[in-house]
């Protein structure tokens, strides 16, 4: 019906101000800063060739292998080690060295606690108090369509812009990566699904993906908590009507959400907030939660249900609520 | 006109803002093809009662209907036979007028992109259309708020203190349009406003709004007449043993020499004897009056019960407080 008309309305709205400049020029400023830093860092540690270190690794893993005194779990490891230096040497590319493709897949890692959610933060804030601040709110809502409607119309359009933020940073990387790094290595095998249960390595989820499958999955993670944290930011931008305090308040809780783990990791009640959650490509990766207890599918739950809420919270406010500003 | 059909009606709207009430028990009919004026001080409760007639505030108790649609009930419905300007005519900065009613458009049923040069040209825009609104003047914004009004073909149009910030001329050409509107296409519509010369050059039928309650309403000649109480003109030679005799019926208010009034040819050469006496005299007793100043030889050229100025009647019902 009207609805595509309604979201095409949102998204003129973004494309037409400042803003969505602003978010591409620091993506692409960011990333590069990132790879520029690296490789001047990187040119320093090359003393010995690369190549030989390699064979020589290779060849003790062997060894190993045909003495068959490993247990099985460190044979797999052994022999997934093996494949992976293997691949890299067949495709002259340094198994210790980063490639685009690697960068790329890292750069999620490393925006989804922050730069993503800031992105997504400056999008959501403004979408219902800048109505409100230029008064086009009263135009807005009194069209023949209801209040709930053009609301969808804007989540909709701000998940939208998330989304083409989160698949455009992933491009960004790439290239730069690509250009400082290398072109290739997508199908490069990778070890995935550590589970930290406790203090026990549990070695039976992890298996071998080529790199491609697993950056699909963690930009799909980050993806995924960047839209929570937008659909937290459309409450507070119902809530407050107004762009900067809205976006103060969801700058204090992310900026809150680095520094609690660190602080006092020990509260362990903090793994239900739902900014300890947005590092979930970390928690998939591997990397040790800062707090006990923490999994990629917990995580995953518990920031659906704060933007399941807040989704919920903004719609009963905005439909229930006097227009008087 | 009278049996116009009725496009706008509030019954009863109150509105409370903790324990006081901005808006109490306000009433009124529009009907097709007339311009109804609103008239009342700046927190009289204009804005409010707008702003439940757009739906955009719920009143505390009664009810708003447009073409016979309840606002609380048939929002949509109602709101597609209703263009309106609140407060001020805010539309979108960054965009250009031709984006801004092409955003409108799209939320309407039927979709209306075909007619925003059409209606660009009727409001006089076409040269800026491609502008973006930034650049405009607050007449232009307020002719492009117009244009978005009238993009679903309304039959109700509400705007609110259409004559803000606008210079003489801005406000001569909002008038006409509105004229226009309501004589050509039947449009109802409602205007609001503090000003008690727009409404009263603009309105066939006012309401007063003061303290959140309407005072009076009814046709501006209506009005006019209501207040016109016992006030008589009486042009006399000599007017100061006119003003002398009239003041034993009631208060004289002034007396001024005819010369300085409009020269119509009548007892010219007679210089300030001529003159027209304004007093409050109680109607019974102007025939007596009248007897009285012929009997003393005194020569009456005109007698007249003038009809006050709206802005008498508003400060009569108001009791002295200005607009």
């Amino acid at each position: 019906m009207r609805f595509p008309g309604l979201v095409e309305n949102e998204l003129l709205k973004f494309a037409k101000q400042r803003r969505f400049r602003v978010v591409v020029l620091i993506l692409v400023a960011l990333i590069g800063l990132i790879v520029f830093a690296q490789s001047r860092a990187r040119e320093r540690f090359q003393e010995k060739d690369w190549r030989v270190e390699t064979q020589e690794r290779m060849a003790r893993i062997q060894n190993w292998l045909r003495d068959g005194r490993m247990p099985a779990s460190s044979r797999r490891w052994a022999r997934f080690e093996l494949g992976r230096l293997q691949y890299h040497l067949e495709r002259d590319m340094d198994p210790e060295a980063v490639s685009g493709p690697l960068f790329a897949r890292g750069f999620a890692n490393a925006s989804s606690y922050l730069l993503l959610p800031l992105l997504a933060i400056v999008f959501a804030s403004d979408v219902v108090s800048a109505e409100f601040q230029q008064g086009t709110i009263k135009l807005l809502l009194t069209r023949p369509v209801g209040r709930a409607r053009v609301l969808a119309s804007k989540l909709v359009a701000q998940s939208l812009a998330i989304t083409l933020t989160v698949v455009f940073g992933g491009i960004v990387a790439y290239l730069f990566g690509g250009l400082a790094y290398g072109w290739v290595g997508w199908d490069a095998p990778i070890l995935t699904g550590f589970r930290v249960g406790g203090d026990v390595f549990d070695p039976s989820t992890v298996r071998a993906v080529p790199l491609w499958q697993d950056t699909i999955l963690v930009y799909g993670l980050a993806w995924f908590a960047t839209l929570c944290v937008g659909a937290i930011a459309l409450l507070t931008s119902v809530l407050l009507r107004s762009t900067a305090a809205s976006m103060g308040t969801m700058l204090a809780a992310l900026i809150a959400g680095t520094i609690l783990p660190r602080l006092a990791s020990q509260w362990e009640a903090q793994k239900f907030l739902f900014v300890t959650n947005l590092p979930l490509p970390d928690y998939y990766s591997g990397s040790p939660p800062p707090i006990p207890g923490l999994t990629v599918d917990l995580g995953a739950a518990v920031l659906a249900a704060w933007a399941a809420a807040a989704v919920l919270a903004a719609f009963i406010v905005f439909i229930r609520r006097d227009v008087l500003a | 006109m009278a049996s116009a059909e009725i496009v706008l009606s509030a019954e009863n709207l109150t509105k409370r803002f903790g324990d006081r009430e901005a808006v109490s028990d306000v009433s009124f009919d529009v009907r097709a093809g007339e311009v109804f004026g609103f008239l009342g001080p700046n927190g009289a409760g204009k804005t409010t009662t707008i702003r439940m007639l757009v739906g955009l505030a719920r009143p505390d108790r009664g009810s708003v209907r447009i073409r016979g649609l309840d606002v609380a009930r048939h929002f949509t419905q109602a709101m597609a036979h209703v263009g309106a300007i609140v407060e001020s005519p805010d539309l979108y900065r960054y965009l250009t007028g031709r984006e801004n009613l092409e955003h409108f458009a799209r939320m309407l049923p039927a979709g209306a992109g075909g007619r925003i040069d059409e209606l660009g040209a009727m409001v006089a825009l076409s040269e800026r259309l491609d502008d973006k609104v930034s650049t405009y003047s607050l007449g232009m914004r307020q002719r492009l708020g117009i244009a978005q009004a009238l993009l679903g073909e309304p039959d109700v149009l509400i705007l609110d203190e259409p004559a803000n910030g606008l210079d003489p001329a801005g406000i001569r050409e909002i008038r006409q349009l509105v004229r226009r509107l309501a004589a050509e296409r039947g449009i109802g519509v409602f205007i609001s406003s503090h000003l008690l010369s727009e409404i009263e050059q603009t309105c066939d039928r006012v309401a007063i709004i003061h303290r959140g309650r309407t005072l009076a309403a009814g046709s501006v000649r209506e009005l006019s007449a209501r207040s016109a109480s016992d006030r008589v003109r009486v042009r006399a030679r000599p007017a100061a043993r006119a003003a002398e005799t009239l003041s034993a019926f009631g208060a004289v208010e002034t007396t001024t020499p005819f010369a300085s009034l409009v020269d119509d040819g009548v007892g010219d050469g007679d210089g300030p004897a001529d003159g027209v006496v304004t007093a409050r005299i109680p109607p019974d007793r102007v025939p007596e009056a009248l007897r009285a100043l012929l009997s003393q030889g005194i020569e009456v050229f005109t007698v007249e019960r003038p009809s006050s100025t709206l802005e008498e009647v508003f400060l009569e019902i108001t009791g002295g407080e200005t607009v």
